[in-house]
């Protein structure tokens, strides 16, 4: 078996190689995907049809923002997925837990400092999803941050004190609440007469004209996202690190 | 209105899915009620998705999203594009996801318990996701739909027994990898064309005559092992068997029709439209004599594999996997003939499968025996039941008026017409051994147990035995099973019509 998965590696690895020798040179300014007619066109029209100075954020969340609504199927499925295989209804009194009783949140420096730093950290969460059409980040980024900011309350405090703030139900709440936000953006476009995710159609009920339209309902966008995945994150966490009980665990 | 069908279609499973989710675990009949009514509506817009594509004058319609215009020629935004295989895809994968949550409705409540809205929700998500892969006209966005379907899969497969978890991990790394085999070819086209649009990447690769580079050629050759992996052609198939089978039974009576034969149409769908049929056929590759040899090996091993299995549902996925060389053998022959065949197959492949894999889930569920010996004298017990899966049957073996003979003799013909004689061999071998397979069912079921074949010469299985047989079957299972049998003889009896619409769509060879 070992000989076959060698043989496999040694073909692919060949046909690898054989392919770079074939592209541009490395950060060729006149290679296709630098020069050619799409990029081209974000680079000089970006600013001038969607009014946001962050490219990325103006290819991810309004020129492929199709691609950008499934990636944030993509993880609400990931977490649900999880939810779904490992989550253990019912009672499980019966079986005795795998780790040691965790003394929860004895340690005081542990506990301080999270104390501490968890606003902080969701404050700049904030920031950078609000933010993420003019500077780098948007709701991914956020998203994950939010999120750490719970599993960090969970490790330090144990999971109980987060899920007081972050109960179940409402991380599965608040996950599809980000896709409705996004999805349910793309289909108001419909009610306007444009196509699905045109943003710009949406220019009568935003202030500005239809380019500021397009920049504000990315805003939008970024915000389901950063719903979903802050929500995501920390129920796959939780249901990973107790193996689906959602109780002591850790 | 019209324009924005495919819209509708992706949109109402979607919504559908979050509602299932939001409604919880508390309420399984409001959850069943989201799926039935979010599918039924894409399903109707699917159907009026057809007769928009036959009203438009150029056969296909096309849908921008986010209504990014080109510039200079190329397509700056995500684009669909609907021609009549794909409208016709995307109808058959509402419709049996309609039917087949009908057919889920008594059977998750046993089998999930609590998750019962999970298991609609991702369902739901997982035909968002088909559809979108048949509709969409954009190479990466392709993928972002695979993963979606890839993940559901995977997720609605670990669900089922305790055998299920192992046979979807195998699956997780077995579709991984031909994920990022898919997404590493789709990564070379865009360094070497600059565009993610399946027509611009064509023309670029025309204009530019890229054809002649290695990096085109080896992308190719990544994307094709890819779809391969996804769609189990031999001897890439080691996750299908295990996956379908432990799988829970709604789930794999909606994943067997149908994962593998839309994993089909992408693969003609980079054939035809991203490379052009003029690069991937064209005589100075290698390719096309050794992938025809590669389908005949798939059928004579899936049928071969198949009669020795005496696991019903085991049986049944490995005649899948014969069932696969069939498509992409028709799909290489390099004649109208024989692609429409492989087109036209998708559909009734789809159709007959969905057939037998109601029935054989009602017979296990209810006989609580998962081997041949379940059949023993079932046409006397259960006539309606065996009836449709005599027609299921009767159609993988090919006989008329059912849709498995029409395609078996497009696909003949054109293995006649490019002068393949050992792909007409292996197609009517293949003919044979279903014949014996289903005949030998048939027996048990008209005679009751055979003398001298004695029951220990089927080893049981315990884990993949179901947790809870059914005292009657219900009308909920009889019901999509009638449907189904309707669908394997219409999709015969309408072959005609079918295969005219399917030529209209195919570009000229």
């Amino acid at each position: 078996m070992k000989f076959f998965g060698f043989i496999a590696v040694v073909v692919v690895g060949t046909l690898l190689l054989v392919a770079t020798g074939d592209f541009p040179g490395w950060g060729n300014p006149h290679s296709p995907a630098s020069e050619g007619q799409v990029s081209g066109f974000y680079i000089e029209q970006t600013v001038n049809v969607t009014k946001v100075p962050n490219m990325v954020t103006a290819v991810l969340a309004d020129f492929r923002g199709y691609d950008t609504m499934f990636e944030t199927v993509v993880i609400f499925i990931a977490g649900i997925g999880i939810i779904a295989v490992l989550r253990t209804f019912g009672d499980t009194a019966g079986k005795a837990s795998d780790y040691p009783e965790p003394d929860e949140g004895s340690d005081i420096i542990v506990r301080s400092t999270c104390h501490l730093m968890v606003p902080l950290i969701q404050l700049f969460a904030l920031y950078v999803v609000a933010h993420g059409h003019h500077s780098p980040g948007g709701g991914f980024q956020g998203g994950v941050m939010l999120g750490a900011s719970y599993i960090l309350l969970a490790l330090a405090c144990g999971l109980p004190v987060a899920k007081r703030r972050m109960g179940e139900r409402k991380a599965i709440v608040l996950a599809a609440t980000g896709i409705i936000i996004y999805a349910g953006w793309g289909v108001a476009c419909l009610f306007f007469g444009g196509n699905f995710l045109d943003y710009a159609s949406l220019d009568p009920v935003l202030p500005g004209d239809k380019e500021m339209a397009r920049s504000h309902s990315m805003l939008v966008v970024e915000i389901g996202v950063a719903f979903t995945v802050t929500a995501i994150m920390f129920a796959i966490y939780s249901n990973l690190a107790t193996r689906g009980r959602l109780e002591k665990g850790l | 209105m019209t324009e924005h069908y495919p819209v509708v279609i992706l949109m109402a499973p979607l919504f559908g899915a979050l509602l299932a989710t939001l409604l919880g675990r508390g309420r399984q009949v409001a959850c069943w009620w989201t799926a039935l009514i979010a599918l039924g509506i894409s399903a109707l817009f699917a159907v009026g998705n057809i007769c928009a594509v036959l009203a438009s004058g150029e056969g296909e319609l096309r849908y921008r999203m986010g209504g990014w215009h080109e510039s200079s020629g190329y397509e700056v935004g995500i684009e669909l594009r609907v021609d009549m295989l794909a409208a016709l895809v995307v109808a058959a994968v509402t419709l049996v996801g309609f039917v087949n949550t009908i057919f889920a409705k008594t059977r998750v409540t046993g089998e999930m318990r609590e998750k019962v809205s999970f298991y609609y929700a991702l369902n739901q998500l997982l035909i968002v996701g088909l559809c979108g892969i048949v509709m969409t006209n954009d190479a990466f966005n392709l993928y972002v739909l695979i993963e979606i379907t890839s993940l559901t899969s995977y997720a609605l497969i670990a669900m089922g027994n305790r055998r299920a978890a192992l046979s979807s991990f195998n699956y997780i790394i077995m579709g991984t990898i031909g994920a990022s085999f898919y997404l590493l070819g789709v990564g070379y086209l865009y360094i070497k064309t600059g565009t993610l649009n399946i027509d611009d990447i064509r023309g670029v690769l025309q204009s530019g005559n890229l054809w002649g580079h290695a990096s085109i050629t080896i992308a190719f050759i990544l994307i094709m092992l890819g779809v391969w992996i996804k769609m189990a052609l031999f001897p890439l198939h080691g996750w299908l068997p295990n996956a379908y089978c432990y799988a829970p039974s709604a789930v794999s009576s909606f994943m067997a029709p149908l994962m593998t034969k839309v994993m089909v149409y992408v693969m003609l769908r980079v054939m035809l439209w991203l490379f052009g049929s003029e690069y991937v056929y064209s005589s100075g590759h290698v390719w096309g004599e050794l992938i025809i040899w590669m389908s005949i090996i798939a059928i004579v091993a899936g049928s071969f594999l198949a009669l020795a299995r005496t696991d019903i549902k085991k049986m049944l996925t490995y005649l899948i996997v014969a069932e696969v060389g069939y498509m992409v053998g028709g799909a290489w022959l390099v004649n109208g003939a024989g692609l429409a065949g492989s087109m036209y197959h998708i559909f009734s492949d789809a159709a007959m499968t969905f057939c037998l894999f109601l029935a054989a889930s009602i017979v296990i569920l209810r006989t609580g025996d998962h081997r041949l010996t379940a059949f023993n004298g079932l046409f006397r017990r259960m006539p309606l039941t065996m009836i449709g899966f005599t027609v299921g049957a009767l159609s993988m073996i090919g006989l008329p008026p059912t849709c498995g003979f029409f395609s078996k003799w497009y696909l003949i013909s054109g293995g006649i017409e490019a002068g393949h004689w050992a792909y007409v061999a292996a197609l009517l071998f293949s003919s044979l051994v279903n014949a014996v397979i289903f005949f030998r069912i048939f027996e048990r079921a008209y005679f009751g147990n055979l003398k001298g074949v004695a029951d220990e010469q089927f080893p049981d299985d315990r884990d993949s035995a179901p947790p809870l047989t059914l005292e009657r079957v219900p009308c909920s299972m009889l019901i999509p099973l009638f449907l189904a049998v309707m669908a394997v003889l219409l999709v015969g009896i309408y072959n005609n019509t079918l295969v005219s619409w399917l030529k209209a769509a195919m570009p000229p060879l």
